[in-house]
């Protein structure tokens, strides 16, 4: 799992804690891909999702953080959900873009690189800190149904329990066919995937740990740092 | 009049943020494949003095858009103001610094405005008639050519990629300020807090050593300080990894979302070069490394790479400084000699 899933998977279980049994919060752990992110939905259980829902998408063409959006888009707007949680980029591709792709389309609200969140006014405002540069933070209100996207370092992500494990183990992903969903017409198409230049910039230092430090030494020297 | 680029400035409180400049320098290189000219757009409360420091810097057209609600940055309210300043301008591009203000606002803009939406851009191409832009993937160890496939495009341009502006212009651009009338939605920001740890004000450091997830546990944070003390001058830095898990306080983190640094020697210590960290620390006038992992990305920017466990290393190094600086006066004293022997030779030749 994307380590800002975690992130936000957390967040999503520490509401869900927070909210009274008798009012039933209902988490999804949503993803979409081929076969194999069926592993990721079943971790995301083990931790104490309700269900993992299963876009699947044979992965021939390249998908933009957009064509993401839109499928995921599709399916929640019959869902209703009341928040929506996805971490602020992918640790791959950092594109930054799904959650506020997801909120255009539905027309929700939305807050970026959540680092700290909580309802407030009996649960019907949203009170959220976003973390911008030099780590300051920008506080707002918002009327859910929302999407925050969420920021590392807001939580400690839990490790799976036991007894989520074994239901996990034997609960089924719900898996819709993207062809069934209604995607969004393509913006950006893929040219190319390469490896970047060999940067000619730097030189690795030789030798023994002793040799090493000692021409980093003179190194420091002969640029007067030392 | 052809299509133009348009560039979004950003600023804190009426401080122009250096990433503007770098995102025109951006614009100015695309305009000159494209041939298209650039206007810069910028937001906020009261901006004339902002916008006027821009038009005299770049020399291009600038306009403001000033708006009570245009104080602290809201994604809703400031892409109605980007809404408002564009319908004066025919555009192509829209480009803003891939920032948490930058990449929060470029997707609102691209959904509403059918355009494609492309982040943290560090190279343009022209290939066959279209234009490409790369951007970095798995932290640089792969790149991705992407082509909009709409008539307009929105992008988020890597700090770092490209040089602040040098432009000096003959004349200063002209400066329009609109007031416009703009209402929070259904979100509405109420402050800004400075961060909760204090701030560490990285930017008077001559040296930063900087520690990432990979120094593993933080007690070896103390080979670190040690290291920094034989600096004068000299700070403590972090990636957001290391912060995240609590090793160090939040005011020591660098790159996107942290601080943006540029010391004369930065030295990381089991960084494995996040996209987002590169970003905060690459204009460093010397960089070295340390890490195990001879593949981290952290190497492609270094000057100087060392493969080795910290752990082992810096006590080494420390070692070693030790005796490099019982011979240093010596040797100095050495030359000092020779050069006063060879002298009265001289003379007498």
């Amino acid at each position: 799992m994307n380590r800002f899933d975690e992130f936000a998977l957390e967040e999503a279980l520490l509401i869900r804690e927070r909210i009274p049994r008798d009012e039933k919060a209902v988490i999804h752990a949503l993803s979409v891909g081929p076969a194999r992110i069926g592993l990721t939905l079943k971790k995301a259980m083990a931790m104490g999702a309700d269900e993992g829902i299963h876009i699947l998408v044979e992965q021939e063409h390249y998908m933009s953080p957009f064509d993401t959006a839109s499928l995921i888009a599709s399916y929640a707007k019959n869902m209703g959900y009341d928040l929506i949680l996805t971490g602020v980029m992918a640790e791959d591709d950092m594109h930054c873009l799904v959650g506020q792709f997801i909120a255009e389309i539905l027309a929700y609200p939305c807050v970026t690189s959540v680092i700290h969140q909580e309802f407030i006014d009996d649960g019907n405002k949203l009170y959220v800190e976003r973390e911008v540069e030099t780590g300051r933070r920008i506080c707002l209100q918002l009327n859910p149904p929302a999407v925050l996207t969420i920021q590392s370092g807001i939580n400690t992500p839990r490790y799976p329990s036991l007894s989520n494990v074994m239901r996990a183990k034997d609960q089924e992903i719900i898996t819709i066919d993207a062809k069934k969903l209604l995607a969004l017409e393509k913006r950006e198409k893929l040219v190319s995937l390469s490896y970047p230049e060999p940067s000619l910039k730097g030189m690795f230092l030789e030798g023994t740990p002793r040799e090493k430090a000692g021409a980093l030494l003179r190194i420091l020297h002969e640029k007067s740092f030392i | 009049m052809k299509s133009q680029i348009v560039v979004i400035a950003e600023h804190t409180g009426g401080v122009i943020q250096p990433v503007t400049y770098e995102v025109v320098s951006f614009a100015v290189e695309l305009g000159k494949m494209i041939d298209r000219k650039t206007q810069v757009v910028i937001f906020g409360k009261s901006i004339r003095t902002s916008a006027q420091q821009i038009a005299e810097k770049t020399g291009l057209p600038v306009i403001g858009i000033e708006n009570e609600y245009l104080d602290l940055y809201n994604g809703e309210v400031f892409k109605a103001a980007a809404l408002k300043a564009l319908e004066t301008v025919d555009f192509g591009y829209i480009c803003l610094p891939h920032t948490a203000t930058g990449f929060d606002l470029a997707p609102r803009l691209a959904f509403f405005l059918h355009a494609s939406c492309i982040t943290s851009v560090e190279k343009v191409r022209a290939g066959n008639g279209d234009i490409r832009f790369v951007r970095p993937l798995f932290n640089g160890k792969l790149q991705a050519e992407l082509a909009p496939a709409t008539h307009r495009s929105v992008l988020t341009i890597l700090p770092g990629a490209w040089p602040p502006v040098e432009i000096h212009p003959e004349a200063k651009g002209s400066v329009d300020i609109v007031t416009t009338d703009l209402v929070p939605g259904a979100s509405r920001t109420i402050a800004s807090k400075e961060s909760e740890k204090g701030t560490l004000n990285l930017d008077d450091a001559e040296v930063i050593i900087s520690a990432g997830r990979g120094i593993r546990d933080p007690e070896n944070l103390h080979l670190l300080k040690k290291l920094a003390k034989i600096f004068p001058k000299s700070a403590l830095g972090s990636s957001k990894g290391a912060c995240d898990l609590g090793w160090l306080g939040y005011e020591h983190q660098i790159g996107i979302t942290g601080q943006t640094v540029s010391p004369k020697l930065y030295i990381a210590c089991g960084i494995s070069g996040a996209v987002q960290h590169i970003a905060g620390m690459k204009s460093s006038q010397i960089i070295v490394a340390i890490n195990s992992d001879p593949d981290a990305s952290i190497f492609n920017v270094a000057d100087y790479g060392i493969v080795e466990n910290l752990e082992t290393f810096i006590p080494c190094l420390l070692e070693e400084f030790r005796n490099f600086m019982q011979q240093k006066p010596l040797t100095t004293f050495r030359a000092v000699n020779r050069t006063k022997m060879d002298r009265p030779e001289q003379e007498r030749r």
